[in-house]
This record gives structure tokens, C-alpha cells and sequence, in this order.
């Protein structure tokens, strides 16, 4: 009898450390923004380490995403008055990921819009509408074309640029935390929801279903808590821009946070968020931007030559979607209570 | 045989039986299997943690600067004392996965429990 | 006479541990979704073990069997609803074959043993899962457990008798 007590208790110290299914969550704020990590795994313990561990990564990314900190590669090279500049390589990386998706959508979505932004000062004390000549100021210096990659880590701003790594940095940083998780020990991390502002990245399985997706809602522009679409995603990133994220109002009307780069004004163009689900979170951080600013027509034709996934929500309640978003996402349209017409 | 039925036989069939039904009763009409708790952080600490049911009558304050107000199986960001208003703007949260979060008081507003319909809003 | 009794004491392991094995046939989490839960066919061995040897000796093969049959299934949640199932199982099983034969027969103390199986793994999967909500699944466990725990107790009834007629003593 004591033998088999003893066996009996060995054997439950071995079945503590066995598989099963755990999950831990942190939550954290980092670039000016709460971030939420939950990872799934086969015990508490790595799911925990993997957890913590992209928290780590994105705090320790967020130095060379950050424009506004003293100490940061951007900071720097925004202040250099056009000198070349070493960055670190994830600062370069990032630009270079800037760059290209610039040059994708012909400057719809454009990283050195940094001066107007600060010109119009939304989520400022001193938000307002700035005059057409100081506009007309701002956009001289605003233009992808010039930044300079000249390889080797190194970066030069023509024309008084200025670099802003917020329309992507989320995605970014979504992306690294991606690869993280896929590099945990077998088990750890078989599943992760990454919400990272409103980023959401979809890893792997999601065990509290039993397709293993995972379910995004779309917001609904007048009640964000509330959706009007579902989009069932696994691998992949679901992003959403939306004119109701940060605006501001004056004499009654609302001016929110997508410039359009060639009028240096909030994008005016019926839309009122656009959602890209995308395997690259970078990708479709960017893309949300450029979408926004180029309007339901153009929008939609940029993603059909380019097949992207995108759902565009109009201020007439109308509900878009690409041809894409069948192939990448089971989508279902949840808006007619809320007087949405889902019209393809 | 010791398989005669004896009285006794048919009091514990009813005790099983009548616990079964006493159980569906008690949590047969309210749980899906959907326990829903509102969460409170506030600097990465847990402020408050509150089982929300259809009874759930709460506000909480914070010092002035948040006011959270649990009603029933929700809870909303009723007021805040920050600039941007994110938080009072999101809306009343009904659903796990849900939450409100005021950045400039680092505040955030969650709502946990088993997965609903949804895991995640993207907004 | 030792050695006869560890003999059937390891066959009885044997046996319960085949009845885990059949058990995973019964495809019962479609109806409760709770991975590990499971009807308790194994209780045979319980009830026959307490009737026949001592309640140590029902002990020790239940312990045996659980820490057997999860390391074959290998899952820590079957190990420990078993566990728990079977502990409570085989503690009302033991009070209820006091009074068995007056107050009640093997059916009734089969029945309540089920039952108690069922109880004991809810309750596990309560601490398990941290949460009440599984306690949902209880009442039709509980329903499940009487025409279960009418069948295993009659084999086991079944089982007694015809010992009795060939005379096989433990």
C-alpha cells in the first residue's frame, strides 16, 4: 500500500508538468496606446513566458517607432537638418516598410506627415483648424520621395521632412510579436490574440472554439463597443482606421485624424472607417490609412488590382467589401438592426 | 442475487433525479455557460473585480477621475476627467473581450469571461 | 493468501483500466463539453472490489487505475476528474454497502456511486476550470448515472452470483 502511495504521488508530480491547455493574458500600455496579449499554450508556464515576452519586444521596439521621445533613432533624425543618419535596424526596417507601402498606393498613405499632424495638434489641449497658408507651409515638407534609404542603416530627409512611424508602428510591432510567437518551443504558444491598440493579430489556434478561429468584430462607427460585421480570421492581422478614432470638433464640424497629403485637410470622403485583414499587420496597418484617403471608389479599385481584403463602412451605411475577404476570412454582415445595407 | 430491489433503490433514483432537476432549475434559465465579470485596472492594478448579473447595480469612482458604472450584464465608462474622451465615447461593454480604456488616467475598463459570439472588436 | 489477493487486485486494475479504454468509445463530449469527463464503466471494479475485498484494497486499484489509464490517455484534466470521481464514488459506495440488503440493494448503492462519480468530477472541473459554469452540464450526468449505475450494478450482481455458485472466494 505504500509503494503504490508513493508511485501514486510520483505520478502526480509527473502529471503537473504534462500537457494540457492554459492561457495567460497581459495587459500593458506602450506607444501611447493599451495593448492586451493572450496566449494560449499547452501549460501556464510558457504560455506566461511567451506572453511576457512580447510584451518585452514591444516595449523594447517602441524606442525605435516613437518620433516624440528624446532618445529615439526618429527623434534624432527628424532634428538632423537633413543629415545622413544611422538608425537602428528595426528604425530602418520600419521606414523601409513605410516607403514601399507609400509607393504602392501613389502616397495615399505617406510617413512624414508628421508636420501637418503637429500643425492641426489633434489629441492636443490646442486642437484646431490651422490657416491655409500655414497648411500650405506643412505640405511642402511632407513627401515620401524624400526620404533617402541609403542602405547600411542609414537615413537622410530632404526638404525638412519628417518621419511618423504611427500609421504603421501597431502593425509593426504586431508583426515582430508574430514571429516571436512562432519561435516559442513546441507547445507554448499554439494560439494568441495580440490586440495591440486597435490592431488585432490572430496566432495559430484558438482553443475556446472549435473551428481554432478567431472571431473580430468591425466596429461600428457610432457605438465602438458594438459591430457590425464578423470577420473569422486565423494567421492573420485585422486593422481598422476610422474617422472616429481622434477628432476634434470646431463650429460644429468634426475634424478627425486621416490626413489626406494632398490637401493637408481630414480625408473628406464619405467613409467612415475602412478594416484590411491582412497575413502582414504592417501591410494592412498601412493600408487602412491609404484606403481611407482614397475614398470607397478608388479604394475599392486599388483592391481588386491588388487583391487586398478590405471592408469599407460609408457615412450612408453602406458596407463594402472586396473579393478578397471570401478568400482570407469567413465574413459575416451583422449590421441590419443597426440600419447597415450590406451592399457588394 | 443481490440485485432485489429494496425500497431504498427508489429513494436514491429520486434524490439523483430530484438534484438533477433542482440543479437545471438553478442554472438552467441564466448560464449559457456565460459567467461575465467587469474588471477595473487602473496603472497594471487590479482595482476591481465584479460577477455581473442581471442584479448588478454599481458605480465606481475613482477618485473623481473615472466613473464606472455597472448595470445589469454591462458597464460603461460613465465620466472621465481627460481631455480625449475615448473611453466615455466607447460605449456600454456586454460582451467578454470588450473594453473601455481612458490612456491619459491609464485607466481600462474589461469585461472577461467564457468567449461569446466574438473574441475581439476591431475599431 | 496474500499473493492471491494481489493477483486479483492487479487483475482487477487490469479490467478498470480496459473500461477507461472502452469508455473514450461513448462519444460524450458532444453533449458536455468538458474535455475528460466520463461516464464511470470503471465503477464496476469499485463496487466489486468493496464487495468482495476491503475498501483498501478498492482503494488501491482505483488510484492504480486512474494513474494508469491518464498516463495512457495522457491528459492531466481525465486524470484528475477521474480521480476526484472516483474517490467520492467509492466513499458513498462504502457508507451505502452498510446499510445494503436492508435498506437498499446493489442497484441503489451502484446508482449512488455513479452519481457521486459524476458529482466528483464536476466538482474538480470546477476547480479545475475556475469556473461555476460547468456545473451546467451536472443534471444530465446525474440523469445519465441511473440507468448507468442500474447496469453496472447489476453485472456486478451477476458477476457475485455466479462466483457464489462456483465457490471462487478471495
Amino acid at each position: 500500500m505504500k509503494r503504490i502511495l508513493a508511485a501514486f504521488l510520483l505520478f502526480l508530480g509527473l502529471a503537473g508538468c504534462a500537457g494540457r491547455q492554459a492561457s495567460y493574458t497581459t495587459d500593458f500600455f506602450a506607444m501611447d496606446t493599451f495593448m492586451s496579449v493572450s496566449v494560449y499554450g499547452s501549460d501556464k508556464n510558457s504560455a506566461q513566458e511567451a506572453a511576457v515576452a512580447c510584451e518585452q519586444e514591444v516595449n523594447a521596439l517602441e524606442p525605435a517607432l516613437s518620433r516624440t521621445r528624446e532618445d529615439s533613432d526618429l527623434y534624432r533624425l527628424n532634428h538632423a537638418g537633413g543629415a545622413v543618419c544611422e538608425v537602428s535596424e528595426d528604425t530602418y526596417a520600419a521606414i523601409e516598410a513605410a516607403v514601399q507601402y507609400a509607393e504602392l498606393t501613389g502616397g495615399a498613405f505617406d510617413p512624414t506627415m508628421a508636420p501637418l499632424t503637429d500643425l492641426w495638434g489633434i489629441n492636443t489641449e490646442n486642437a484646431h483648424v490651422p490657416a491655409q497658408a500655414e497648411i500650405d507651409e506643412a505640405l511642402t515638407h511632407v513627401g515620401y520621395q524624400n526620404i533617402q534609404l541609403l542602405g547600411n542603416n542609414q537615413v537622410q530627409l530632404l526638404n525638412g521632412a519628417q518621419i511618423d512611424l504611427g500609421g504603421i508602428g501597431k502593425g509593426y510591432a504586431t508583426d515582430t510579436v508574430f514571429a516571436l510567437l512562432a519561435q516559442q518551443p513546441e507547445g507554448a504558444a499554439t494560439g494568441a490574440l495580440v490586440q495591440l491598440g486597435g490592431n488585432i493579430g490572430a496566432f495559430g489556434e484558438n482553443p475556446s472554439r472549435d473551428s481554432g478561429s478567431w472571431v473580430v468584430g468591425v466596429a461600428d462607427p457610432d457605438d465602438n463597443a458594438e459591430f457590425l460585421a464578423t470577420a473569422e480570421v486565423r494567421d492573420a492581422s485585422v486593422v481598422t482606421s476610422g474617422d472616429y478614432e481622434r477628432y476634434f470638433e470646431q463650429d460644429g464640424k468634426r475634424y478627425h485624424h486621416i490626413f489626406d497629403p494632398k490637401t493637408g485637410y481630414p480625408a473628406d470622403t464619405g467613409l467612415r472607417s475602412v478594416t484590411v485583414i491582412d497575413q502582414n499587420s504592417t501591410r494592412a496597418d498601412a493600408l487602412t490609412t491609404a484606403l481611407f484617403v482614397m475614398g470607397l471608389d478608388d479604394g475599392m479599385r486599388f483592391c481588386a488590382e491588388n487583391n487586398i481584403a478590405a471592408v469599407f463602412i460609408t457615412s450612408d451605411k453602406q458596407i463594402y467589401t472586396t473579393d478578397a475577404v471570401a478568400s482570407v476570412c469567413t465574413y459575416t454582415f451583422l449590421g441590419e438592426e443597426k440600419g447597415y445595407t450590406d451592399a457588394q | 442475487m443481490r440485485s432485489r430491489l429494496k425500497w431504498g433503490d427508489a429513494v436514491i433514483i429520486a434524490v439523483v433525479l430530484v438534484l438533477a432537476a433542482a440543479l437545471t432549475a438553478a442554472f438552467g434559465a441564466g448560464t449559457q455557460g456565460d459567467r461575465l465579470y467587469a474588471e477595473v485596472w487602473q496603472d497594471n492594478q487590479l482595482v476591481e473585480r465584479v460577477a455581473l448579473n442581471d442584479g448588478t447595480d454599481r458605480t465606481i469612482d475613482l477618485d473623481g477621475h473615472n466613473v464606472i458604472v455597472l448595470s445589469g450584464k454591462s458597464a460603461r465608462m460613465a465620466s472621465a476627467d481627460c481631455r480625449d474622451q475615448v473611453c466615455v465615447r466607447t460605449g456600454t461593454l456586454t460582451r467578454a473581450g470588450q473594453f473601455a480604456v481612458c490612456l491619459p488616467n491609464r485607466v481600462v475598463l474589461k469585461i472577461v469571461g467564457e468567449s461569446g459570439e466574438i473574441d475581439a472588436i476591431v475599431s | 493468501m496474500k499473493a492471491k489477493r494481489l493477483t486479483v487486485c492487479g487483475m482487477l486494475t487490469a479490467l478498470a483500466v480496459v473500461l477507461s479504454l472502452v469508455e473514450r468509445l461513448f462519444p460524450l463530449d458532444a453533449v458536455v463539453p468538458v474535455p475528460g469527463v466520463k461516464l464511470g464503466l470503471a465503477n464496476v471494479v469499485t463496487l466489486f472490489a468493496l464487495t468482495r475485498l476491503s475498501a483498501r484494497d478498492a482503494l488501491a486499484v482505483l488510484l492504480c487505475r486512474v494513474a494508469l489509464s491518464s498516463l495512457l490517455m495522457g491528459s492531466v484534466t481525465a486524470f484528475l476528474f477521474s480521480l476526484f470521481g472516483g474517490l467520492l464514488s467509492l466513499a458513498v459506495m462504502w457508507l451505502l454497502l452498510r446499510v445494503e440488503g436492508r435498506f437498499c440493494s446493489l442497484l441503489g448503492v451502484s446508482v449512488a456511486g455513479a452519481a457521486a462519480h459524476n458529482i466528483g468530477q464536476i466538482i474538480a472541473a470546477v476547480i479545475w476550470m475556475q469556473t461555476g459554469a460547468v456545473v451546467a452540464y451536472l443534471p444530465f450526468l446525474l440523469v445519465m448515472s441511473v440507468p448507468l449505475g442500474l447496469v453496472t450494478g447489476l453485472t456486478c450482481s451477476i458477476v457475485l452470483s455466479h462466483m457464489q455458485k462456483i465457490d471462487f472466494n478471495v
